[in-house]
């Protein structure tokens, strides 16, 4: 009869729409890829913060610097354990310049484009 | 708990020593960048208390001579386009008429107006330029020096209008592709940005004369603290008789000379 057609064609439909939504939400579902932290300094003892602090609030940090040493020339950065800094960018990348990969690792995962290398030196261009 | 500590930390000092030892003797390669040394004023500048200035003897300045603008231009990667258009300029000369147009000197001799002239940023104590700027990227330093902040330069060129002596000059094309010799202590500019003389912040920061000064041949190039008395600069000024650029549009250059 008409109406038991009617069910099985809705109930054929159902499942294939279930199917496919669940092959979708599978994707979905998966654990995004972790960045790799690779980049170990030379010597980590000697960074300015924490890694776990520099890794959330570097940008901060660095935006700080800028202006602070190009515009009103304090160019001392004492840490929290009195030991002090030239606010640089290669106060950073000297440490960190045995990983190319150091900013563009996690740059790349983020999807964030800093304008840092259009003028500086970035860790894959240094000697 | 304590103990752990303890262990730890004697774990992270060895291992500190170790690493300071290895670089002292050479066994972890040294960073071949820049070095960052803390610079040669350690707390904040007072603002106002030095004023840089240059004062350049154009009669020791041999013909030819192009030692100066070479050694500014290689140590600030200072682009190259072989093209009078898109031309990067922060040290260059030029003829007499073109350098001093408005002097008040007439009738000059001819040995005078052959001679080609050194122009630069003259970092004026009443500075157009920064006056014009609408984002600040252009600002008098605490120093006297008329510094670009390139990071906020949004290339509107208003500063190149208003500077009367022509000192700056516009990247219509990325740098980064006509620096031949680049150099790994300075950073480049970016297409786009306005940029000029720095009168050598960098160097003096770490407590060097400007490249400029520094390469001339003939120290024909003084540089000093024009609020110290007792400066090289000073002395010469009061010794000689001294030019300045349009003098009268009272801009007050901190770049005299001596014709």
């Amino acid at each position: 009869m008409m109406s038991k057609k009617l069910i099985w064609i809705f109930a054929v439909t159902a499942i294939m729409l279930f199917a496919v939504l669940n092959v979708f939400r599978k994707g979905e579902a998966e654990t995004p890829p972790q960045p790799v932290h690779k980049s170990v300094a030379v010597d980590s003892s000697k960074c300015i913060a924490p890694a776990s602090f520099m890794r959330a609030n570097h940008m901060q940090v660095l935006y700080e610097w800028r202006n602070s040493s190009v515009r009103t020339g304090n160019r001392v950065y004492i840490a929290q354990n009195g030991s002090k800094y030239e606010k640089s960018l290669n106060t950073c990348i000297g440490c960190h310049s045995n990983n190319r990969m150091f900013c563009f690792n996690c740059h790349s995962y983020a999807n964030v484009k800093p304008k840092c290398w259009n003028c500086h030196l970035s860790p894959m261009e240094t000697p | 708990m304590m103990n752990e500590q303890r262990r730890e930390f004697i774990k992270k000092t060895a291992l500190g020593v170790l690493v300071g030892l290895g670089a002292a003797s050479g066994l972890v390669p040294a960073f071949s960048l820049e070095k960052t040394v803390l610079p040669v004023w350690d707390e904040k500048p007072v603002p106002g208390k030095i004023r840089w200035g240059m004062l350049i003897d154009t009669r020791k300045c041999k013909e030819g001579c192009q030692q100066c603008a070479a050694a500014c231009h290689h140590a600030h990667n200072v682009p190259d386009f072989r093209n009078k258009k898109d031309e990067i300029k922060w040290l260059w000369q030029n003829p007499y008429q073109k350098v001093f147009p408005t002097a008040s000197q007439q009738f000059v001799s001819k040995e005078i107006q052959d001679r080609s002239y050194l122009a630069l940023c003259n970092h004026c104590a009443e500075s157009p330029c920064t006056k014009a700027c609408p984002t600040e990227a252009t600002f008098k330093r605490w120093d006297g020096i008329v510094a670009m902040d390139y990071h906020r330069c949004i290339g509107c060129r208003f500063c190149m209008a208003a500077c009367p002596y022509g000192s700056r000059s516009f990247n219509w094309q990325d740098p980064r592709t006509a620096i031949h010799d680049p150099v790994t202590t300075y950073p480049t500019r970016e297409q786009g940005v306005v940029e000029k003389c720095n009168f050598c912040s960098d160097r003096l920061v770490k407590g060097q004369q400007p490249a400029c000064t520094e390469a001339c041949p003939e120290q024909a190039l003084t540089f000093g603290d024009l609020n110290d008395p007792r400066s090289d600069i000073r002395r010469l000024l009061e010794a000689n008789e001294t030019m300045q650029r349009k003098p009268e549009l009272g801009t007050k250059p901190s770049v005299f000379y001596i014709i």
